[in-house]
């Protein structure tokens, strides 16, 4: 039965249901277990299993180091990092030791692990802890990167994550964690590897992951005033990518929009418009465009923050810009 | 302590084994037969086997690059073969091929392989070595690392959760004086490597790691505290590598005579001086060794030059478990 509950709260239940369906599931990370985590996603595990929810040392190299090595023993491990920005402590260990795993095991064994990450910006808190990190790890094969936008999403796409035996970083949006929507409260599980198409149209397609997705829906809106009707990809997982939902959208729609909250070099903005030229450049009827940051870190005083996160407004002249063309 | 005479016997035929695989190694490295770089253990015998010989194969063994021989003596016998082809590249090897010298994993006997990455592993093994303390079983975890490699950061990771946890976790320091060209006193500030665990209060010692039965009696103490449930163990077993960094490194930057002076402290030598002079063993079983060895390393010669390559297009496989990568 689906109820109303905060994307916080679908994630916590996921990880609930989860360990209690399956024992090899545990938490780790900095505070997550007494005090639930600094955004308070993990609260109530530790109380419920004191024995499968670790407080870690400021470590990440430790904790992502020990999840690999925990996965391989057969283990589940979901680490927290309490924001996205810190993965650089620990990049190593996702990069060259959890993405090659499966690879270097020829199968036998892999880094069946979920890294949460705290992602994005919008809470005035400067370039350590407002970044899009997922241009960093988007050529990284092996690594699987899932970004749900929605509650329901972020239910389901966590106990595929937690379920599925590759690594998963998992990117949680702080601007999304107080959103609401409909869960279901039994346990169900959102394909990894699909995109979905969050709204159906003809005119214009824009891709949108995360808090972006707000961003397109109610541009969608706003051209349909216009006469214009948007069809809205929502990636889910942001790589590998699903090329052949956002092909056959652009194939009918002739048009595409990227919105992207993370700055424009070589975000998954790029890596779709490459593979549109390269894959669909005659049903292209107009250029493609990018709604995107600046290429700035991100800074901390509010009117500089929103000078350089992607503007709404924007995203309504893209659309316009491509009609035209 | 003293080994028994059979037990010192295996041991040196352990090590004989290590010597003369690296030995074979070196020579097809040397000519263009084995691809890629290769970093051998030649004067390391006595702690790498000495430490696989007191593990079970339920214990999770990380070797580190120089790790040749504590993969070898980790494997069943009929697959050390399959080490060496590894090593040549080939599809018979025991990773296809796919992983060669620096990735020569065994997960049947729990050698969990090599990161390129130095100091990764050390990382690593605390997963493992926590997955005994979740699954409450008492597998120990051994995770092999040199001198050099101390300095990375994720050794001091290690060591602190390793302790605050009580991990079952050995960290066995081969310390062989250089990391490539660079001497351990340039790099770090203290005389004794091993005193580093001490600052997160794990035992540490520092012993002669080319004395196997020092060798073998410390580690056994420390996987009996792991055992037990008493946390880790840092051991610095001092030793020294009798070639370049990889095959092929001249080593110019060691000073005159060390090599030499070294050489007299070669582990396969002490060993069966005390093997001759202690438990009278003689020549003849002495010899018998080292052609059983020989017998033994011809096959894993043979089998490797023999064997086929690996398909090419096989290198998409196993990016993802679930899902195809395009290949060409
Ligand atoms: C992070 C990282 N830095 C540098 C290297 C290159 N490298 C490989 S082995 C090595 C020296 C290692 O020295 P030590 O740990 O003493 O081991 P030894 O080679 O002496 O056995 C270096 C610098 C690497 N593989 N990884
Ligand atoms: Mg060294």
């Amino acid at each position: 039965m689906a109820r109303t509950i905060s994307f916080s709260k679908a994630l916590n239940e996921a990880m609930m249901q989860e360990m209690e369906r399956d024992d090899s599931v545990f938490i780790l990370g900095e505070d997550v277990a007494k005090m639930g985590g600094d955004f308070g996603i993990t609260s109530g595990i530790w109380d419920r299993w004191p024995d499968r929810a670790f407080d870690t040392a400021l470590s990440e190299s430790a904790i992502t180091g020990l999840s690999c090595g925990a996965s391989v023993c057969g283990l589940r491990p979901v680490a927290e990092l309490m924001f996205a920005d810190f993965i650089t402590v620990c990049y190593d260990q996702l990069v060259n030791n959890a993405a090659k795993l499966n690879y270097m095991y020829q199968g036998e064994a892999s880094a069946q692990m979920v890294v949460r990450a705290v992602t994005g910006g919008g809470i005035r808190c400067a370039y350590h802890h407002s970044q899009c990190i997922e241009p960093w790890l988007m050529n990284i094969p092996g690594l699987v990167i899932v970004a749900p936008a929605t509650p329901y999403e972020a239910k389901g796409l966590l106990v595929a994550s937690i379920r599925n035996n590759n690594p998963v970083v998992f990117l949680e949006h702080k601007h999304l964690y107080n959103v609401k929507g409909e869960v279901p409260e039994e346990l169900y599980e959102i394909p990894l590897y699909e995109a979905h198409v969050a709204r159906e149209g003809a005119d214009i397609t824009i891709v949108a992951a995360m808090s972006m997705l707000k961003f397109a829906h109610k541009a969608a809106d706003e051209m349909a005033a216009k006469g214009v009707s948007v069809e809205i990809i929502n990636p889910r997982t942001i790589f590998p990518l699903d090329k052949e939902t956002i092909k056959k959208s652009v194939a009918k729609t002739g048009r595409l929009v990227v919105v992207q909250e993370g700055p424009k070099v070589m975000g998954y903005g790029a890596e779709i418009g490459a593979m549109l030229g390269e894959e669909l450049f005659e049903y292209l009827k107009a250029p493609i465009k990018r709604v995107t940051s600046l290429d700035t870190p991100v800074p901390f005083a509010p009117g500089m923050e929103d000078y350089v996160l992607p503007h709404y407004e924007d995203v309504i002249t893209a659309c316009n810009e491509v009609m035209a063309y | 302590m003293s080994l028994s005479k059979e037990h010192l016997l295996k041991v040196y035929e352990d090590m004989l084994l290590i010597r003369r695989f690296e030995e074979e190694v070196e020579v097809y490295a040397k000519n263009g037969t084995i691809p890629g770089f290769i970093h051998l253990s030649i004067g390391q015998e006595a702690a790498q086997a000495g430490v696989v010989d007191v593990l079970k194969d339920t214990d999770y063994k990380f070797p580190d690059h120089r790790g040749h021989g504590a993969i070898v003596l980790s494997s069943k016998p009929e697959e050390r073969k399959r080490c060496m082809s590894e090593i040549f590249a080939k599809a018979t090897g025991i990773n296809g091929g796919r992983g060669g010298s620096m990735h020569v994993h065994d997960l049947s006997v729990r050698n969990m392989g090599f990161n390129g990455i130095q100091g990764s592993t050390v990382v690593t093994a605390l997963g493992t070595a926590f997955n005994s303390v979740y699954r409450k079983n008492d597998d120990v975890t051994v995770v092999f690392m040199g001198d050099g490699t101390l300095g990375e950061g994720t050794c001091h990771e290690s060591l602190n959760m390793s302790a605050t946890w009580k991990l079952p976790l050995i960290y066995v320091l081969i310390n062989n004086q250089y990391a490539i060209s660079t001497h351990y006193t340039e790099a770090h500030p203290q005389k004794q490597l091993s005193t580093w665990g001490l600052g997160y209060e794990v035992p540490s010692m520092t012993i002669d790691g080319n004395d196997i039965e020092e060798v073998i009696e410390v580690t056994q103490q420390a996987v009996d505290r792991a055992r037990r449930g008493e946390g880790p163990t840092l051991i610095e077993m001092m030793s020294y590598r009798w070639q370049g960094h990889f095959s092929g490194d001249p080593a110019a930057y060691r000073p005159d005579g060390e090599l030499e002076a070294w050489k007299e402290k070669d582990p396969l030598k002490i060993t069966k001086q005390r093997l001759q002079e202690n438990h009278g063993v003689s020549d003849a079983e002495i010899e018998a060794i080292s052609e059983r060895v020989e017998t033994e390393i011809a096959e894993y010669v043979k089998f490797s030059l023999e064997s086929p390559v690996p398909k090419p297009e096989d290198a998409v496989k196993y990016v993802y478990t679930d899902r195809e990568v395009e290949g060409r």
